[in-house]
């Protein structure tokens, strides 16, 4: 049944990422872990990027700039400008907990389908990369703004293309090791499609940025 | 009187009103906001806002609170279990109705 007041109870969920710093956050989280990834297997051996510490000091700065670079521009700009909110822990722990949890199972099944050898490894974990992150940008972004539809096709084209890439290219992005214990083919996917993604929502969430910052002017100083 | 007849006349008069549907509806999925937000995401003017959440607050459903952010003074504004709970049974009575 149609319901307004349910649909309109979606709005402060849908506010978070009205500034597009959501977006930015992620987008530098994905291309972080990817650029990462991309050191840890092509920087020569014994260097500090193939270390387990440089992994967690790398994490460890990473998170710390992008929680507080959000909180930043969230109590600099948004909340002085459209207003705070504080949501539910329901919203901000438990859901986003579930849904990492779901996002685990589901890759790891993939993982587990792709070891087998008679398997097209890369481009099965391509298509389901490629569902699971484009679905999610449709579910949890472009849904809140009409124009983000425009990004959902050149998501789903870019790993497309990166499902029909050839093997060869993509086992060299991986310089053919089995880092982790995972396939050169694989990890080339993940590494690619981590890439891909993070500088979509990169550029998605600096348009956000700017066209926020547009339309919602600075609070009028007070009158001395 | 027909029994949908009925559960029309018992909905909340409160939280019926369109302009204060909105505010109890926003309140609703959140722990708090700032009055800034509810006038930004409302569309409503000042002291329109404020006289729907004076009549919210009489009525035990919201719960207002006036801090500051820095130097900037702020009014936070939550909704309390019984708004919850009355929001929930107007819900449920409004599709019973309909």
């Amino acid at each position: 049944m149609y319901d307004p007041a349910g649909i309109y109870a979606k709005h402060p969920l849908w506010y978070n990422n009205i500034d597009g710093v959501g977006e930015l956050g992620m987008g530098f989280m994905l291309l972080g872990l990817g650029l990462l990834g991309w050191l840890g297997i092509h920087a020569p051996k014994g260097t500090f990027w193939n270390q387990g510490y440089a992994n967690l000091i790398f994490l460890g700065v990473m998170s710390a700039v992008i929680h507080y670079g959000n909180k930043a521009i969230k109590q600099r700009i948004t909340y002085s400008r459209t207003g705070f909110v504080e949501y539910r822990k329901r919203d901000t722990v438990w859901r986003p907990m579930i849904l990492g949890a779901l996002f685990a199972i589901l890759f790891s099944f993939v993982l587990k389908e792709a070891l087998r050898p008679h398997r097209d490894l890369k481009t099965l974990a391509a298509v389901v990369i490629g569902l699971l992150f484009t679905g999610s940008y449709a579910y949890s972004i472009a849904r809140t703004v009409r124009w983000k539809w425009m990004v959902v096709p050149v998501l789903a084209l870019g790993f497309l293309t990166i499902a029909l890439l050839p093997a060869d290219l993509v086992e060299a992005v991986a310089n053919h090791s089995r880092a982790s214990g995972m396939p050169p083919a694989l990890l080339g996917i993940c590494l690619l499609s981590f890439l891909f993604y993070g500088a979509v929502l990169l550029v998605s969430g600096a348009i956000s940025f700017s066209l926020y910052l547009r339309h919602n002017q600075p609070p009028a100083e007070e009158a001395q | 009187m027909n029994q949908q007849v009925r559960t029309i006349s018992e909905l909340d008069r409160v939280i019926h009103e369109p302009g204060r549907l909105i505010i109890v509806t926003l309140l609703y999925a959140v722990e708090r906001v700032d009055f800034l937000y509810l006038l930004h995401e409302t569309g409503m003017n000042k002291g329109t806002l404020s006289s729907h959440l004076s009549r919210l607050e009489e009525a035990g459903y919201v719960e207002i609170a006036k801090t500051f952010r820095g130097k900037v003074p702020q009014t936070l504004l939550r909704l309390s279990p019984s708004g919850r709970k009355a929001l929930e049974r107007y819900r449920r009575k409004l599709k019973e109705a309909l």
